[in-house]
C-alpha cells in the first residue's frame, strides 16, 4: 500500500471519531461512525489472503448492520420527540435499539460472535486499531445515552462477562483470545454505566492501555499462538519477564492497575444494594483469569518440549537490545 | 406512531429480518442492507414534508452519499471474496472457526 493511501486512511480514521466525539447531532455521529468503518475496510484487506478477506466480509456485515440500525432508532426517535438532539434521547423503543446497536458495534454479547473470528483473520497491528481506536467512536454515544432503567446495561454487561470469559476458555490462537478478553472486559464498563459514568472512563482507559501494551508485546515477539509464546523467552528475554505483568494486570490481580477499575465497579454495585451482580461478575471473571494465567505459565514457567539446543529461534535481526544472558 | 413512520419502520424491520436470515448468497445479503438504506432515504426524505422545516433538508443526499459509499465497499468485498473462496457462497466463509 503507498504510503499517500495509507496515511489516508490513517488519518480518515482520526476523523471518524473526533467526528463522533465533538457530535451533538445523531446524523453526524453516525457520519463519523461510517467513516471510521470504511476507513479500516482497505487496512483489514492489505494482505489480500483468504483469512483477512473472510475476516473484512464479517466485519463489514456487523458494522454496517449496526449502523443502519443505528440510524434508524436515530430516525424513529427524531419522529418521536421532534428532535435530533443526542442527549435528548427520550422514547424507550428508540434508545433500546440504539444500545442494541451500538452494542454489536463494539462487541457486546449477546452480538460478539462476530469478534473473535474477525480478529483471528487480521494482522495484529490491525487487531489493535480494532479494539482500541474503533470501540472510542461508539462508545462515545454509549456514554451520552441517558438509560431511563439500568436493566438492559447491566444484562449485556453480565452476559459479556460470561461470555469472554467462557468463549476464552479452550483458545490456543492469541488473537480469539483477545478478542474474548475484549469482550469480558467490555462487560466490565458497561455494567457500571447507569450508576456510575466516570467509572466506565476509568474502566476503558485502563483497559486501552493494558491492551496496547499486550498487543505491542505481541507484535515484538511476532507470536500468535500459544506455541510460538513459549518460544518467545528466546527472542526478548525482558520482554519475556514483563508480560505476565500486563496479563495478569489485565485478568485484574492487586497491585497491578487493572484491579483498579474491577474493585470500583464493584464497590459501587455493593452501594447500589446489587451485592448478587458484583458476586456473579467477578465469579465470572476468573474464568478470564484463567487463560490469563495459562498464558503467563506457557511463557514463563515451562520450556518448550523439545531440547531447547535445539529449537532456539534464529536471532538475525535482533528487534530489541537485550542484555547480555 | 405515524402511518409515515410505521411503513419505514416495518419496511426496515423487513429488510433487517432479510439481513438476518440470510443463508446461502452474499449478493443477497448486500442487497437487503441496500434495503434498509432505502427505507432510511424514504424515511429522513418524508420528515421535511411531514414537520415542515427546512432544517434537515438536505439529510437524505448526505445518507446516499455514504450508502453509496458502503455499498462500493461491499461490493468490492464480494469481488475479494470470490477472489480468494472462488466463489460468494457464505458456506464457504469457513476458515476462521476455533
Amino acid at each position: 500500500m503507498t504510503p499517500l493511501i495509507y496515511s489516508t486512511l490513517i488519518i480518515s480514521l482520526g476523523i471518524g471519531t473526533t467526528l463522533t466525539f465533538a457530535s451533538t447531532h445523531w446524523y453526524l455521529a453516525w457520519m463519523g461512525i461510517e467513516i471510521n468503518t470504511l476507513a479500516i475496510i482497505p487496512l483489514m484487506t492489505q494482505s489480500h489472503s483468504p483469512r483477512a478477506t473472510e475476516a473484512t466480509t464479517k466485519y463489514f456485515f456487523a458494522q454496517a448492520t449496526a449502523s443502519a440500525t443505528l440510524l434508524f432508532a436515530a430516525t424513529s426517535n427524531a419522529f418521536f420527540t421532534g428532535s435530533w438532539d443526542i442527549l435528548q434521547t427520550n422514547n424507550p423503543l428508540s434508545y433500546t435499539l440504539m444500545t442494541l446497536a451500538l452494542a454489536m458495534k463494539i462487541g457486546l454479547a449477546p452480538l460478539h460472535s462476530w469478534m473473535p473470528e474477525v480478529m483471528q483473520g487480521l494482522t495484529l497491528l490491525t487487531g489493535l486499531i480494532l479494539s482500541t481506536w474503533q470501540k472510542l467512536a461508539p462508545f462515545c454515544l454509549i456514554y451520552q445515552i441517558q438509560p431511563h432503567s439500568p436493566n438492559l446495561f447491566m444484562a449485556l454487561g453480565l452476559l459479556s462477562i460470561v461470555a469472554g470469559g467462557w468463549g476464552g476458555f479452550n483458545q490456543v490462537q492469541l488473537r480469539k483470545i483477545l478478542a474474548y478478553s475484549s469482550i469480558a472486559h467490555l462487560g466490565w464498563m458497561v455494567l457500571i454505566l447507569s450508576f456510575s459514568p466516570p467509572l466506565t472512563l476509568v474502566a476503558f482507559s485502563t483497559y486501552l492501555m493494558m491492551t496496547f501494551s499486550l498487543f505491542y508485546s505481541f507484535m515484538m515477539t511476532k507470536t500468535t499462538h500459544i506455541n510460538s509464546l513459549s518460544t518467545s523467552w528466546a527472542k526478548i528475554p525482558t520482554l519475556t519477564a514483563l508480560t505476565p505483568l500486563i496479563l495478569l494486570s489485565l485478568g485484574g490481580l492487586p497491585p497491578l492497575t487493572g484491579f483498579l477499575p474491577k474493585w470500583m465497579i464493584l464497590q459501587e454495585l455493593t452501594k447500589q444494594d446489587l451485592a448478587l451482580v458484583a458476586v456473579l461478575a467477578a465469579l465470572f471473571s476468573l474464568f478470564s483469569l484463567y487463560f490469563y494465567l495459562r498464558l503467563s505459565y506457557t511463557m514463563t514457567l515451562t520450556m518448550p518440549p523439545n531440547n531447547p539446543a535445539g529449537t532456539l529461534p534464529w536471532r538475525l535481526n535482533p528487534s530489541h537490545n537485550t542484555l547480555p544472558p | 406512531m405515524t402511518p409515515t413512520h410505521f411503513a419505514f419502520s416495518s419496511a426496515f424491520m423487513l429488510g433487517l429480518a432479510g439481513l438476518a436470515f440470510h443463508r446461502t448468497h452474499f449478493l443477497s445479503a448486500l442487497l437487503c442492507l441496500e434495503g434498509l438504506m432505502l427505507s432510511l432515504f424514504i424515511a429522513l426524505s418524508l420528515w421535511t414534508l411531514q414537520f415542515n422545516t427546512m432544517n434537515s433538508a438536505s439529510l437524505p443526499m448526505i445518507l446516499l452519499a455514504f450508502s453509496a459509499c458502503e455499498a462500493g465497499a461491499g461490493l468490492a468485498l464480494l469481488v475479494a471474496t470470490t477472489r480468494t473462496h472462488s466463489n460468494s457462497r457464505l458456506q464457504s466463509l469457513n476458515l476462521l472457526q476455533c
